[in-house]
């Protein structure tokens, strides 16, 4: 068949079994034979190369290759159970690997990259037709052994049944006496391979058990920290003050040579823009290099960022946004200007919210060496595919090669937490550079002191709100928010040369805004006059290296929408919920859209515009319709709202200083929201300001729930996670540096904090949207309403300390 | 040198005797599944069992532990089959799973020492654990069910 391989479109979707050390195998992907490097994946080879999305084994075994990365969400297991529903295998057959980040697997998977809660809605509808694909080609091959018509013949649990005679064969009989080579044309036969109704399921929608957890009770999970190469040498960080920028001057290593065990300090190559000022110690142990890092004298130039200060940044927030001529409108519709200035009464408010970060339970590492040509690296990262293209870019830099001449392949470890904060490549980059100074492998560990100094926080915040009101209706809203853009971080923007992230102003101007940094501003209420303006704060950016954290600017641009309406609603004197409700009738922008699939550069939609980043990589070999997790737009909204309100009592009587607060939102993107309403109840202390967070009531609908059992455990671990940010967790920097380094000073939630937690899933059995990230946005805001409704106060600045609900009692 | 003994086994280790014992236990014998956190006793990632005590072994000197019993995850049970870890599966409890080699730790210790605790007792005992993906709401209920198995094994 090798010639006619060659002549095939590259838009052919194969199910194909062919030869491998063992036997034969059933491949079951794309062939793309005019993209280099892939078309070897498939053909026939002595060990065969697992790059296609599953592969089935004559002894039984569906492997299905998953390219997200573990970091706690169990993804492999909800992209398996698409894949085995489909395809009818048993469950019991089906195992799940990782296919590692180099340039071929790129070439035939694509990017490598997990994030926006953005896997399930993604992946779904190609997993589920290419199960359905393998199932087609195995039920043809099937009825053909059993001498029986097509029509005739049934698929389930790894068998092929004839319907008419009862007899069946399985499937790990059928790849053993037969070959299969069934082609389906993409995209228009691919396509149109039926997919199942959801009440067809037997996999989706069953709490099987997560294929990685056994691994995580017996300490056998290899996470990056537990990489071991022989002849490895350790590196421990010593860090300039200045979080960016700083350039390190002189390095003294006197006193480190006394320590057992040191090898040399190295001052990592940072003309790259990277690892500013990093000096790192290299010693034979970890602990002799924490030891000779403390003892290296290390002079450094702060350089540009290094007196930068919180209360300097909102200083020129606030300058920025007297300033009309600044920033560009991400949404602009009606006559806001008209009505501000035709209102009986305009609500003014001011929000602020702090930078939190990730701190992930492992502390950043990478392990890096170089064999032959190639570089290996070792870590758990969002992105195999950015960790690979970053470092050769790094390593053409400072070898001065020309990239296509450098081999680098990233090893995917288990991530210890991820929460976005593992798309930063620094720790690859500097133990590559060390590991080449020494010529050994390194593993570059950081503290966890060194893990807080070396953080990409999400970015401090600031908004200015104004609400017309007229005739005692809610008439426009202008949210203006300064902030530190992330996307120039990532060098994505016009500036750069790069539309990815960055979208045009609503107002034909050309300039663009950080979709990352301004998302969710664009709520889903129906309000005819409604504009953002969104204003960058560039040195932002690079002082403290804004970037992605959990839910991205939803959980900041919520807390703030969702407090400042419930302002709206106290002040025009409605009830929070049938204010909401009144809104949220998916009527005009918010009315969602029926299909995901639109040809890219076509799109005149207001959706289609924006946010197709959640989607797949729009080319023609990654591209095809089906249903928008947007459709039914607002009216879902509502919907969840309701049944959150049911099950928490909405509306009944509360002790005195005990308040419940209501919040909606639909992260992670506006093209694949996740619609979700949140209620908190607090008891507030008058004395000390302090907060007892004493219940969480989440409704969801994510339109179906993969796997319930983990649903309801991201969706809890999601919701603490908002609970930590508004009660607790607070970033600050000063003279260029983050001030706090560790639990003792940065706060995440403690078990004894944890409020009970009541979660609804509301199937609505529409595309599947993520789970691991939206229920964490409505919990500021519900909070911030309750601590209104208990004891009177408004609190606008997250988090929400003790001290300043006090201070705020103090004032009224 | 040091001389340890971890899971039944006798360790001589050539490392000071100030060394903290996690970094023995997981970068020179390589039991990996102990955890390192924040280095301060703060998180909990690194706990292993003291003759069957739960200690942060971050903060303990190597030489401070020489002919005590240490046990780490790996030696919990010969099967991984503890009242525990069962319970931990069942309950579906890991998320990112790096700070559970911790939690197991100290749940087994508790239940060593308190075959039946309260809520609260659980909640005291552990909340010295940290877990950034907050799986807290399970570790209580795989905790009193950890308690449960062990009561119908016994």
């Amino acid at each position: 068949m090798s010639t006619t391989d060659t002549q095939l479109s590259r838009r052919d979707f194969m199910v194909r079994s062919m030869a491998t050390g063992s036997g034969v195998a059933l491949g079951i992907g794309f062939t793309t034979g005019t993209i280099p490097g892939a078309h070897a994946a498939i053909e026939p080879a002595e060990a065969f190369t697992p790059s296609i999305w599953f592969t089935m084994m004559p002894n039984g075994r569906t492997t299905i290759h998953v390219v997200k990365a573990e970091m706690g969400q169990h993804i492999g297991t909800a992209l398996a159970q698409i894949v085995a529903d489909e395809l009818e295998v048993d469950w019991q057959d089906v195992s799940i690997d990782y296919p590692e980040g180099s340039a071929e697997n790129f070439a035939v998977y694509g990017l490598a990259y997990t994030v926006n809660s953005g896997s399930v809605t993604t992946e779904f509808d190609r997993l589920s037709r290419s199960g359905a694909a393998g199932r087609i080609a195995l039920v043809e091959a099937g009825a053909a052994l059993l001498g029986t018509n097509v029509e005739d013949a049934v698929a389930a649990s790894s068998r092929v049944t004839d319907s008419v005679s009862g007899r069946s064969i399985s499937y790990s009989e059928i790849l053993s006496q037969t070959t299969i080579e069934r082609r389906f044309a993409y995209p228009d036969d691919f396509r149109d391979i039926p997919r199942k109704s959801p009440e067809d399921y037997n996999i989706i929608g069953q709490s099987m058990p997560a294929h990685d957890i056994p691994s995580k009770t017996n300490g056998s999970a290899r996470y990056g920290i537990d990489v071991f190469i022989p002849n490895m040498a350790y590196g421990a960080l010593v860090l300039p003050r200045a979080r960016y920028g700083a350039k390190a001057i002189s390095v003294d290593d006197t006193n480190a040579q006394s320590i057992p065990g040191y090898i040399q300090a190295v001052t990592v190559d940072d003309s790259f823009g990277k690892c500013t000022g990093w000096v790192v110690a290299i010693a034979e142990t970890f602990p002799a290099a924490v030891n000779a890092a403390k003892a290296l004298e290390v002079e450094w130039d702060p350089g540009p960022h290094g007196d930068v200060s919180l209360e300097g940044l909102l200083e020129e927030y606030r300058a920025l946004q007297a300033d009309p001529e600044v920033g560009a409108p991400w949404v602009d519709q009606g006559d806001v200007d008209g009505s501000l200035a035709n209102a009986d009464d305009v609500l003014e408010s001011e929000y602020t919210t702090d930078m939190v970060v990730h701190a992930t339970m492992e502390p950043l590492n990478a392990t890096v060496h170089q064999v032959g040509d190639t570089w290996h690296v070792h870590t758990g990262t969002q992105s195999t595919s950015f960790a690979r293209m970053t470092l050769t870019a790094y390593l053409a830099h400072f070898l001065g090669k020309p990239a296509e001449e450098i081999k680098v392949v990233v090893h995917q470890r288990v991530l210890g937490g991820g929460f976005g904060g593992k798309q930063d490549y620094d720790e690859i980059l500097a133990a590559a550079y060390c590991s080449h100074q020494v010529a050994r492998p390194v593993k570059l560990l950081q503290t966890r002191e060194t893990t807080f100094a070396t953080s990409f926080p999400r970015t401090p915040t600031l908004h200015k709100l104004r609400g017309s009101i007229q005739g005692g209706a809610f008439t426009a809203m202008q949210h203006d928010i300064v902030c530190g853009y992330m996307g120039p971080r990532f060098s994505v923007g016009k500036a750069y040369g790069s539309d990815w992230l960055q979208l045009d102003a609503d107002d034909g101007s050309g300039r663009d805004i950080d979709q990352w940094s301004i998302g969710g501003s664009d709520h889903w209420y129906t309000l005819a006059n409604h504009r953002v303006r969104a204003i960058n704060h560039d040195q932002t950016t690079w002082a403290v290296q804004a970037s992605a954290l959990r839910t991205v600017s939803n959980s900041y641009n919520y807390f703030v929408v969702e407090s400042f309406l419930d302002e709206v609603a106290h002040r025009i004197g409605k009830d929070p919920l049938e204010f909401r409700l009144s809104m949220l009738t998916g009527e005009g922008t918010s009315r969602g859209i029926p299909n995901a699939g639109y040809e890219p550069g076509t799109g005149s939609d207001y959706y289609m515009d924006r946010l197709w980043i959640s989607l797949p990589w729009p080319s023609e070999d990654s591209w095809i319709p089906y249903e928008s997790a947007t459709v039914g737009g607002a009216k879902r909204l509502a919907n969840v709202l309701r049944v959150a309100a049911g099950k928490a009592g909405y509306g009944k009587r509360m002790p005195k200083n005990h308040g419940m607060g209501i919040a909606v939102s639909a992260a992670e993107e506006r093209q694949s929201p996740t619609w979700v309403a949140g209620i908190a109840e607090v008891a507030v202390d008058p004395e000390s300001g302090e907060i007892d967070l004493q219940k969480l009531t989440i409704a969801m609908d994510m339109g179906i729930a993969i796997n319930p059992v983990n649903a309801v455990a991201q969706i809890k671990g999601a919701a603490l996670w908002g609970a930590s940010q508004v009660l607790s967790e607070r970033l600050t920097v000063k003279d260029g540096a983050f001030e706090q380094h560790n639990f003792d000073t940065y706060l995440p939630i403690r078990l004894s904090q944890v409020p009970e937690i009541d979660v609804e899933i509301v199937e609505s059995g529409h595309h599947p949207s993520g789970v691991g990230e939206p229920s964490s946005t409505v919990v500021a805001p519900a909070v911030a309403n309750a601590v209104f409704n208990a004891v009177g106060v408004r609190m606008r600045h997250m988090p929400i300390t003790a001290d300043a609900v006090k201070a705020a009692l103090k004032a009224t | 040198m040091v001389a340890l003994t971890i899971n039944g086994y006798s360790y001589l280790v050539d490392a000071p005797p100030d060394t903290p014992l996690l970094w023995i236990i997981r970068e020179e014998l390589r039991l990996s599944g102990t955890k390192f956190g924040c280095g301060i006793g703060l998180c909990g990632s690194c706990t292993v069992h003291v003759n069957g005590e739960a200690v942060r072994s971050c903060m303990v000197q190597a030489g401070d532990v020489e002919g005590t019993s240490i046990t780490t995850i790996e030696g919990l049970h010969y099967a991984d089959n503890h009242p525990v870890q069962q319970a931990w599966i069942e309950m579906q409890v890991p998320q990112c799973g790096y700070c559970q080699s911790g939690q197991i730790m100290q749940a087994a210790a508790l239940l060593s020492a308190n075959p039946s605790p309260s809520r609260d007792e659980i909640v005291e005992a552990m909340d010295g654990n940290l877990c950034r993906c907050a799986t807290y709401s399970s570790i209580v209920g795989a905790v009193a069910r950890a308690a449960e198995i062990a009561g119908s094994e016994a």
